[in-house]
C-alpha cells in the first residue's frame, strides 16, 4: 500500500475532489486513477467492460487501503459500457449519482489504438475509433460539463499521445482521433472558461505499463527514436495529471504538455 | 505514484530570483525543500529572497549575476557548485521585459536589439552552457527556461521580446536532443499575461489590464509558477524534456481577440 506523501505540494492536494475517470481500457489508466487516489481524489471509473473497470477501482483501492467494491455493492464507484451516445453518457452520471454528489474532476483518458495501412481501414473501424476515443470523450465531457457549468467549477484533462501532433505510419485513424481530442480540448477550455472550467491535455508518447527492462526496450527502433531512450510510463505523467486536476490549476487552460522523453521536441 | 513529486536533496540555481515569477518560484522550491543560489543583477532584492528562503528551511545563498556575462553566468554556476557541490537544475528566469521593449521598427538601435536579445536569449545559453557541464558529469540534470506566450505570437511593436523569447522556447528544444545522452533534460515554461512588473512601464500600454480578454476571464497570478517550477524541478518530470508548459488564460488557444464571438450556424441540409 502506498501512503499519501507527506511532502506533497500543497497545489497538488485533491482532498475532498471527486474525479470521473472514462479509459479506454489498458493497464495505464488504473495507474493514473490510483495518482489521483493518492492525492486524496475519490473516484468513479469509467470503461466499456467490466474487468477494466475493476482494475481501475482495484489500483485505488490498492492506495487508499479500503477494500475494492463489488460491482454488485450499492453505490458502485463505477460504470461498464459504452458511454459514445447520449444515452451512454446519461447512463455514466446516473450510476455516478448512485455513489458520488458531485463531479470535480473528468479524466478522459481514451487512447484506443489502433494501427493498419491507409488503404486497408474499413469505414466500420474508422468510425468505431473515433466512437471510442472522440465521440465518448465529447458526450462524457458534455454531459459531466452541464454540471460543471451549474456548479461553476471543473477541472477536465484529457490524455492524448502525441501523435496529435505528428504522422506515423499506420496511425492516419488514430492519430485523427487524438488531434480531435486536442482540437476539442481547446474549444471547450474557450467555451467554458468564464464558468471556472479548466480543460487541458497530456500528451503522452510511446507508452507502456509494464516494467520492462531497458535493454529490450531498445531493440525497438521507436524507442531508440526517442531522446530518452526508453518508453513511458503513467508514473511519467502522473504529477501533472493531479496537478491539471486541482483547484490550484487555474490559470492553464487550452494546452496540450506533452511528456514523451522528447520525441516531440526533435527532427 | 506521486513520492518523487518533491525537491529535498535538489540544488536550484535560478536566474532573475529576486523578484516577480522567480521570486515566486524561490517560494515554492524552497517549501519544497530545494536549496537554491538565488542569482540577479541587484544584490538587495536577492538578498532578501535568500533570507526569505532560508527561514522557510532551505539552504539559500545569493550570487549578484548579469546573465548578459558569460564570465558571470560561469562565475554564477562555478559558486553553487563551490557552495553545493552540485548543480541538479537550471531555472533560465531572468529577462528584459520592461525596458526599450516597444517601438516602431525604424527606432530601435543596434544597441537597443543587441541587448534584449543578449539579455533574454544569449544569458539562458550561457546559464545553460556553464550548467551543463557540472550536469552531464553528474549525468543527470534539469535545465527549465521561462518563456512567454510572445515567444510564440507576435505582439505589435514587441520584437525583441518576441524573438528572444521565441529563441528560448527553441533554445530549449535543441537542449532537450542534444543533452539527453548526458541524462539532461530542458522544458519551457510558457506564461501568458501575468502582471509582476511597475504599472507605470512603456510595456504596458500594449498588455491587457484585466482578463477580459482571455478565456479564463483572468489575468495569471505570479505564484501560479510556484506548482510547475516544482513539478519541473523534481524526479516525477524526468520523462518530460524539449516542452513547454503553458499558463496563459486560454490566450494561446483562442487567441486574445476571438473571446466573446460566438456564432451559431445550423448544418446545411
Amino acid at each position: 500500500m502506498t501512503l499519501p506523501s507527506l511532502t506533497l505540494p500543497i497545489e497538488y492536494d485533491l482532498t475532498g475532489q471527486t474525479a470521473i475517470v472514462a479509459s479506454a481500457g489498458g493497464a495505464e489508466t488504473p495507474l493514473l486513477a490510483a495518482a489521483l487516489a493518492e492525492a486524496g481524489a475519490q473516484i468513479f471509473a469509467v470503461a466499456r467492460h467490466p474487468d477494466a473497470t475493476a482494475a481501475i477501482l482495484d489500483a485505488v483501492a490498492n492506495v487508499t487501503g479500503r477494500p475494492a467494491p463489488v460491482p454488485s455493492a450499492p453505490a458502485y464507484p463505477g460504470y461498464a459500457g459504452r458511454w459514445d451516445t447520449p444515452d451512454g453518457a446519461a447512463a455514466v452520471l446516473s450510476a455516478f449519482d448512485a455513489a458520488h454528489a458531485r463531479a470535480d474532476i473528468l479524466v478522459n483518458d481514451t487512447r484506443s489504438f489502433f494501427a493498419k495501412p491507409a488503404p486497408e481501414i474499413t469505414a466500420a473501424e474508422w468510425d468505431e475509433l473515433h466512437a471510442r476515443n472522440v465521440r465518448a470523450t465529447f458526450m462524457l465531457s458534455q454531459a459531466v460539463g452541464a454540471r460543471m457549468l451549474a456548479q461553476q467549477y471543473g477541472r477536465i484533462v484529457n490524455v492524448i499521445s502525441n501523435l496529435a501532433e505528428r504522422g506515423l505510419h499506420n496511425c492516419s485513424a488514430f492519430s485523427a482521433t487524438q488531434a480531435a481530442v486536442l482540437s476539442l480540448t481547446r474549444s471547450l477550455a474557450v467555451e467554458w472558461g468564464r464558468h471556472e472550467i479548466r480543460v487541458n491535455a497530456i500528451g503522452a508518447g510511446w507508452t507502456t505499463a509494464d516494467d520492462i527492462p531497458l535493454e529490450t526496450q531498445r531493440s525497438e527502433l521507436l524507442v531508440r527514436y526517442t531522446p530518452l531512450r526508453r518508453k513511458g510510463t503513467p508514473h511519467d505523467i502522473a504529477a501533472l495529471l493531479v496537478f491539471l486536476a486541482s483547484p490550484h490549476c487555474d490559470y492553464p487552460t487550452g494546452q496540450p504538455t506533452y511528456i514523451d522523453g522528447g520525441a516531440n521536441a526533435h527532427p | 505514484m506521486l513520492e518523487n513529486l518533491h525537491l529535498n536533496g535538489k540544488v536550484v540555481v535560478i536566474t532573475g530570483g529576486g523578484t516577480g515569477l522567480g521570486l515566486e518560484m524561490v517560494r515554492a522550491l524552497a517549501r519544497s525543500g530545494a536549496s537554491l543560489a538565488i542569482a540577479g543583477r541587484r544584490p538587495g532584492p536577492i538578498a532578501d529572497a535568500r533570507d526569505e528562503a532560508i527561514a522557510a528551511g532551505s539552504d539559500a545563498i545569493a550570487i549578484p549575476t548579469d546573465v548578459a556575462s558569460s564570465s558571470d553566468a560561469n562565475a554564477l554556476i562555478d559558486a553553487a557548485v563551490a557552495h553545493f557541490g552540485k548543480v541538479d537544475v537550471l531555472i533560465n528566469n531572468a529577462a528584459m521585459v520592461a525596458e526599450n521593449v516597444l517601438k516602431p521598427i525604424w527606432d530601435i538601435t543596434d544597441d537597443e536589439w543587441q541587448t534584449a536579445m543578449t539579455i533574454n536569449l544569449s544569458g539562458a545559453f550561457y546559464c545553460a552552457r556553464a550548467a551543463a557541464k557540472p550536469m552531464a558529469d553528474a549525468g543527470k540534470g534539469k535545465i527549465i527556461n521561462v518563456a512567454s506566450g510572445f515567444g510564440l505570437r507576435g505582439g505589435r511593436d514587441i520584437y525583441m521580446y518576441c524573438t528572444s523569447k521565441g529563441g528560448v522556447i527553441n533554445l530549449t528544444r535543441v537542449l532537450s536532443f542534444s543533452l539527453a545522452r548526458y541524462g539532461i533534460t530542458a522544458n519551457s515554461i510558457v506564461p501568458g499575461f501575468i502582471p509582476t512588473i511597475d504599472p507605470t512601464a512603456e510595456i504596458n500600454r500594449t498588455l491587457p489590464q484585466t482578463g477580459d480578454f482571455l478565456p479564463s476571464g483572468k489575468l495569471g497570478r505570479p505564484e501560479e509558477l510556484g506548482p510547475i517550477a516544482v513539478f519541473l524541478a523534481s524526479d516525477a518530470s524526468d520523462y518530460m524534456t524539449g516542452e513547454m508548459f503553458i499558463l496563459d488564460g486560454g490566450g494561446l488557444a483562442a487567441g486574445i481577440a476571438p473571446t466573446g464571438h460566438a456564432p451559431i450556424a445550423p448544418l446545411e441540409p
